[in-house]
């Protein structure tokens, strides 16, 4: 009994003091993180579809086809919409925002947030020459896009297909939320 | 404090990777480019060497029953806060070095040192022997990507090295490498996981291979050191 007691304080000791530290951590950084994480999203926003500000509708977060639409906002300049979406790559969930223009057609996509295995389905994300070549497959696409595999249009990413078939399933659902609106 | 030893240990004789076999899972997974393998085996290295120190420090604390469950809450704890930092205070290397970082969690090098090192040594011999595993570690990763990366994209140092404008070293991992033969004609399948089983296993013959060799010559010199000695008598 006494045995149990002693481990149970110290294990309990140890996860406190690591639980306190990373507190500390946390408290020092989640500024700085938040402002990086707001400014890297603005800068995705650019890139996806340009304009001088955005103005987010508001809208419900809805599903469509297993992808999460998390917001939509209207580029104020009339150029179309930039829609959030969250889905399930091979890893964890992916994060990326969709242009959309008038015609329901897509002007890009950027991935925010994900946690794929470096290598191979995070070139989908990479700054490199295959992730802007992935990307750049989607623009001008429209809701029925689709892998090669299943016979559209996408090159998948070699040894990535879970990743490319989330992203692309992801520009489709963000085109029709879009036309969802009206 | 042996150091000479601890350094001839890490890189060779007890190499993590292609010793121990421990940590082959990222190891096949990102060894794909330069970057990644430079990327990921400091990352290790840097983790490897804080939870070394962390667990050597309070290794007279630790009850025996449950020090797996106290390493895991120190390797997760140092994992995390080397994450924030560089999230808050370097982005560019977080967005880069982002993706490894997670991994180093699972990485059972750090719990096989902690396990079989740390905890029974001094505070100063497991900082020598986290950095000289982590070396180790870094300098297989590096082997396994130029290989890879050469046979399999017929390039050199991809994401690290960039000479369109001159040559220079990019930290971002963008840079395209040195185009050695023309990508087409590379054999893709050495950039897949299939290469990477490939590679470490060609890897480890090699090397087990060498280390059987000076293994047997200490052996026959011993002998031949024996028998001068009888001869002597």
């Amino acid at each position: 009994m006494n045995k149990i007691l002693k481990l149970t304080v110290i294990l309990f000791l140890i996860c406190a003091i690591v639980a306190g530290v990373l507190g500390l951590i946390n408290e020092v950084t989640w500024r700085r993180i938040d402002q990086i994480q707001t400014e890297k999203t603005a800068r995705a926003y650019a890139a996806v579809l340009e304009s001088e500000d955005y103005e987010d509708l508001g809208v419900e977060p809805s599903t469509i086809n297993k992808v999460s639409i998390n917001s939509i906002a209207r580029a104020s300049n009339g150029a179309g919409y930039v829609v959030e979406v969250t889905f399930s790559g091979a890893q964890g969930s992916v994060t990326m925002v969709v242009g959309v223009d008038n015609d329901y057609r897509c002007t890009g996509v950027s991935i925010t947030e994900h946690s794929e295995t470096s290598g191979l389905g995070a070139n989908a994300a990479s700054p490199a020459e295959v992730g802007v070549n992935f990307r750049s497959q989607f623009v001008g696409a429209d809701d029925s896009v689709a892998l090669k595999k299943a016979g559209g249009e996408i090159d998948a990413l070699a040894g990535a297909t879970i990743t490319s078939r989330g992203v692309t399933n992801g520009v489709a659902a963000a085109i029709q939320a879009v036309k969802a609106l009206g | 404090m042996n150091i000479k030893k601890q350094f001839k240990e890490g890189l060779i004789t007890n190499n993590p990777v292609t010793v121990q076999l421990i940590g082959m899972c990222a190891t096949m997974a990102i060894t794909t480019t330069l970057f990644n393998g430079v990327g990921m085996g400091l990352s290790v290295l840097i983790i490897l060497t804080c939870c070394n120190v962390a667990v050597s420090a309070i290794r007279k604390i630790i009850p025996n029953d449950i020090r797996l469950a106290i390493f895991v809450v120190i390797i997760a704890g140092f994992v995390t806060i080397v994450d924030l930092l560089l999230q808050a205070f370097i982005p560019a290397l977080s967005e880069s070095l982002g993706v490894f970082i997670p991994l180093i969690v699972v990485n059972c090098i750090i719990i096989g040192r902690a396990e079989a090192f740390s905890q029974k040594n001094t505070v100063g011999a497991s900082f020598f022997d986290g950095v000289f595993q982590g070396l180790g570690y870094t300098c297989v990763l590096i082997v396994m990507c130029v290989f890879r990366e050469q046979i399999g994209s017929g390039r050199f140092g991809g994401g690290l090295i960039d000479v369109s404008n001159g040559f220079r070293f990019t930290l971002d991992g963008t840079g395209a490498g040195i185009q050695l033969f023309n990508a087409d004609y590379g054999a893709s399948i050495m950039n897949l996981p299939f290469g990477g089983f490939i590679t470490l296993g060609l890897l480890i013959a090699v090397m087990q291979h060498f280390l059987k060799k000076s293994a047997k010559k200490k052996e026959a010199e011993a002998a031949a050191a024996a028998e001068a000695e009888k001869e002597a008598d």
